[in-house]
């Protein structure tokens, strides 16, 4: 077998892969991506001089055998990755426990005595899924509809100035428990509509004037950044700040921090609120004559055409709802996170191309990428924080963990795009097939070509 | 006997899930027209591919004039005088037929300073050589004409021309009639006995019976990979070749009781619709189907039949016309306003519109009610509803394998074909509207089609049936009408039409001027080949 024809087959594997499966295949991408850092941290560990090496290799020495192998290295990568994975979630593991220590005498409970689940750390990392959560389902159901939505940060942005500027309007009319159960949602709410109609921008240009969207929206996400810089310096202010920030908005008219000690600039709440987005856009896209529209019009518009969908409608629709979500993570980071509008928001909304294309633009799948991504932003500042290892490394590790996690996912999307139209690939049927040609492709040729028949009427069937 | 020119011997061919060739012999004798018959996915271009050396056969041999060959490429068997014509003409459109013929096997300039470079062509003498191989087996064949300006039926033969240019002893033709008009088959017919009388060897793949039985000597007929019998073409019956190739008896004939037809349904006024390309597809055409009827329209492909049916199932917007629906006005209603108004609609194209290849069958067969009760509720999907409504239509349509989750693209094609046909037929529709129902169908399964497809007629059913198998609409039609670049030439009563009249109505001939003379049937078939020229062209558009 050729190198090409496993190359097929792995890729057509690829494609008709499980959930779980692929659940799978993303644990063995990054148990690979670890494997391949901890090579590199061992290398640059070596590159760096230190006083005193942080990590040794050498081999076990039983019975008192003489030392033959020493090399020491200045990072050491079992300390980075526990730190990266493990710091990110407050330190849950005893130390020291393995799976076998029930056995040998050791510690029956993994837990650390006195873990508190709702530790700060773990707070960052909440925080950041929370947000992930958002620009992530804003890209996949954008994808789900096929449309490739590069702006979700321009929407983010809209959505989090407009919240900011709104709900400090709105809490000078209210106060106390009262105010915050009607700003936040009304927060919520104004984030969700400029997001979306941000997004509809794009959406219609595509639907009516035949503009390619990803053109439009990285266009838009520029545009957006300027417009919200200019507003923020020069008209929404805070007077007595030097920095480019709107005024602060009252403690009751934020996300309460409730369980996690504050001030870690998470609230369960917004996570709440992340969930039951996630549980209603799956709703949305499984249950629904829409969520049917937008698939169909996303893997096969002529189908969808045909099935009575209204394609322009539908492309102006899924942009605004995907706009909508941007807008919403946009106003649960600024009620959320910063409490008022800053400027320089990290790029979310480019995080959210990455978790949705992992998560294979399924909206429960976002939740896990989310969180991997969570883990891997709050587990960065662990590690900086603990170890010697430069940033930019810990940047590196970071990007092969992705990288590996969402190659796999990003061959499907390919595979699925080019596999129908390849031939010799037979169907799943055992039946004899013409040629051996894959069902589709060749009665597709069957199809493109009109045959005339009449011709095999030359006194046939009388 | 003589050493049979072509002798294939315990072929199997197995691709991974499927044995497309089982165990089949075949034996053609030199200087005979050979058919290979069987269904679509019976394995006969597999086995032609297997001759041709584009396939390794997983066991069996192949001996070419009493010797065992093993062909590893194509290359190897025209070595062998192996030549093959696929369905689709492998021709360079704005190259002449001399320049195509002599593709890759240019004769080289044999003097001055480009003898030593030896790359320069040798045009007079390649041109010649055409010339004199077209008068040998007289082909009327311009050699300086452009592939692009010739008829497909001159294509083909200048791909023949080709394969014997190569040396080819033995030809083997796929499916050579598909893109033909009658007359250029009845040409094609005479090709062969040319051929055949000089020694030649011809082995065609068809579907089509009547074919079968006119131009081969022998037909062998292959079902699900297996030959199951070598016939002789003069003491064989259409009964028993479709006997062999269905594997259990076939009425070919379909009853079609006389009705009183009711009120119109369908008025179609003064279409007109304009193609990508900004042809006039449809040209100012009206039409009427009235309650319990069948209107069929007949036609080379790419005559604006698409345009057509698209217009009215409201996938295209018309320029002018007007289309109404049980006196409503469609014309500017969408497509979605126009099923709920009652539309069903098997679409010419099954792969790209009529199902989501990527959906199992329970999705599938929600395409175009996902907004309609019972399936949906304020918007809410009922999807028990929606499996028992596929599993219903997978039982009554055969549709195999008959499991409701399976995706649509690993169904066969005739399969794939039936579950649209059943969805959209099962829709309870006022009007319904077919293009070629049984395309890539199995003989057993057309005949159910039609049946169930007048069982709508008598239940008042208007129907509008676009097809390209004459005998389809001449069967199912209560009025026929020929449609050429995008008006009816006319509309006949399909019970009194001849073959003939037909096929010269479909080239375009108005049928004053049709009855005259030889010289006019000439024209007509011009005509015709200019016609599929269209509807090769139009294809490749979509």
């Amino acid at each position: 077998m050729s190198v090409r024809d496993r190359a097929r087959r792995a890729l057509e594997r690829l494609v008709d892969a499980s959930a779980a499966e692929r659940a799978l295949i993303s644990l063995a991408s990054i148990v690979l991506a670890v494997a391949i850092g901890t090579v590199i941290i061992l290398v640059s560990g070596r590159m760096t001089s230190c006083a005193e090496a942080a990590f040794v290799l050498t081999h076990p020495q039983p019975f008192g055998f003489p030392q033959l192998f020493r090399m020491g290295f200045c990072y050491d990568p079992v300390l980075v990755f526990d730190r990266l994975f493990i710091g990110a979630l407050g330190d849950p593991l005893t130390r020291g426990w393995g799976p076998l220590s029930p056995f040998t005498g050791g510690q029956i409970n993994p837990f650390r005595a006195g873990y508190d689940p709702l530790n700060a750390q773990m707070a960052t990392t909440l925080k950041e899924t929370t947000i992930l959560v958002f620009t992530g389902l804003s890209v996949a159901l954008a994808f789900r509809a096929g449309i490739f939505n590069i702006g979700s940060q321009g929407q983010m942005i809209v959505g989090g100035l407009a919240t900011a500027v709104s709900v400090l309007w709105a809490s000078s009319l209210l106060s106390g428990l009262a105010g915050t159960l009607v700003v936040i949602p009304f927060g919520l709410f104004i984030g969700a509509l400029f997001g979306g109609l941000y997004g509809a921008v794009p959406g219609a240009l595509k639907a009516y004037a035949d503009a390619n969207e990803v053109i439009t929206t990285i266009m838009l996400n520029f545009v957006a950044t300027g417009v919200v810089l200019y507003l923020v310096r020069d008209v929404f202010k805070d007077p007595d700040s030097f920095a480019n920030q709107t005024v602060p908005l009252p403690e009751f008219a934020l996300f309460p921090a409730i369980f996690f000690p504050g001030p870690s600039g998470f609230s369960i709440v917004a996570l709440a609120v992340a969930v039951a987005c996630v549980l209603a856009l799956y709703y949305l896209l499984t249950r629904t004559a829409f969520g049917y529209d937008i698939r169909t019009s996303g893997i096969q518009p002529e189908a969808a055409e045909y099935g009575g969908v209204d394609a322009k409608r539908t492309i102006v629709a899924s942009m605004s709802l995907s706009g909508a979500l941007a807008g919403i993570g946009g106003a649960v980071y600024v009620l959320m996170v910063l409490g008022n509008y800053q400027t320089g928001v990290p790029a979310y909304g480019f995080d959210g191309i990455t978790v949705a294309i992992l998560a294979g633009n399924n909206p429960l799948g976002v939740t896990f990428a989310a969180f991997l991504f969570g883990v891997l932003k709050s587990g960065t500042i662990v590690v900086q924080f603990s170890t010697d290892v430069p940033p930019q490394l810990v940047g590196v590790l970071r990007g092969l963990i992705i990288l590996f996690v969402a190659m796999p996912e990003f061959f499907r999307l390919i595979g699925r795009r080019v596999l129908p139209a390849e031939p010799d690939r037979p169907g799943g049927t055992a039946v004899a097939t013409d040629g051996g040609r894959e069902h589709a492709s060749s009665s597709r040729d069957e199809t493109a070509t009109p045959p005339t028949e009449s011709a095999a009427s030359g006194g046939e069937d009388r | 006997m003589s050493t049979p020119a072509v002798e294939l011997r315990e072929i199997t061919k197995r691709f991974p899930g499927v044995v497309a060739n089982d165990d089949v012999d075949l034996t053609v004798e030199r200087g005979s027209v050979h058919a290979l018959l069987g269904e679509n996915g019976a394995g006969k271009t597999t086995l032609m591919n297997v001759l041709y050396g584009l396939y390794d056969p997983t066991s069996g041999t192949v001996a070419v004039d009493g010797e065992e060959r093993s062909f590893d490429s194509p290359r190897n068997a025209i070595d062998a005088g192996i030549g093959m014509i696929h369905q689709h003409f492998m021709l360079v459109d704005p190259m002449t037929v001399t320049e195509n013929i002599t593709l890759g096997n240019e004769p080289r300039r044999r003097s001055g300073l480009s003898r030593l470079t030896g790359l320069s062509v040798d045009r007079d003498r390649a041109r010649e050589e055409v010339v004199e191989l077209s008068e040998r087996f007289g082909f009327d064949v311009d050699p300086d004409a452009r592939i692009e300006d010739v008829s497909v039926g001159v294509q083909q033969r200048v791909e023949i021309l080709k394969a014997l240019y190569r040396g080819a002893d033995v030809l083997i033709l796929d499916e050579p009639t598909a893109v033909l008009t009658p007359q250029e088959v009845e040409d094609l017919f005479a090709v062969f006995d040319e051929l055949t009388a000089q020694g030649k060897t011809i082995i065609f793949i068809t579907h089509k019976l009547g074919e079968a039985m006119t131009a081969a000597d022998e037909i062998t007929v292959l079902r699900d990979g297996k030959n199951v019998g070598t016939v002789d073409a003069a003491g064989t019956t259409r009964e028993e070749l479709a006997e062999l190739m269905v594997g259990r008896e076939v009425l070919l004939d379909v009853e079609r009781p006389p009705t009183d037809f009711g009120d119109e349904v369908l008025d179609v006024s003064d279409l007109v619709v304009t193609d990508d390309r900004g042809v006039r597809a449809v040209d100012d055409l009206s039409l009427s189907v009235r309650e319990g009827e069948v209107f069929g329209v007949a036609g080379v492909d790419g005559n604006g039949q698409s345009e057509l049916i698209e217009a009215i199932t409201g996938l295209q917007t018309p320029d002018s016309g007007v289309i109404t629906l049980e006196g409503t006005d469609l014309t500017d209603r969408s497509r979605r306003q126009r099923i709920e108004a009652g539309m069903s609609y098997v679409p010419e194209d099954r792969q790209d519109q009529g199902l989501v290849m990527d959906y199992d069958l329970v999705e599938n067969g929600l395409l175009g009610s996902q907004h309609q009760a019972p399936f949906a509720r304020r918007g809410r999907i009922d999807w028990d509803e929606a499996r028992d409504h596929a599993e219903s239509v997978i039982g009554e349509y055969d549709v195999r394998p008959p499991d409701a989750d399976t995706d649509a693209e690993s169904l066969s094609g005739g399969n794939q074909q039936k579950f649209v046909v059943g969805r959209e037929f099962e829709r309870d529709p006022t009007l319904l509207v077919a293009a070629h129902p049984t395309r890539g169908v199995d003989v057993g399964s057309i005949e159910f089609i039609h049946e169930r497809l007048l069982e709508l007629r008598a239940q008042g059913v208007s129907i509008l049936l676009v097809s390209s198998k004459l005998e389809e609409v001449q069967a199912l039609s209560d009025r026929l009408a020929v449609i050429y670049e995008g008006s009816f030439v006319d509309t006949v009563d399909p019970d009194a039409v001849t073959e003939e009249e037909l096929g010269l109505l479909m080239a375009g001939e108005r049928p004053d001027s049709a009855d005259d003379s030889a010289g006019a049937r000439d024209t007509a078939a011009a005509a015709a080949a200019d016609a599929t020229t269209d509807a090769e062209s139009g294809g490749d558009g979509e």
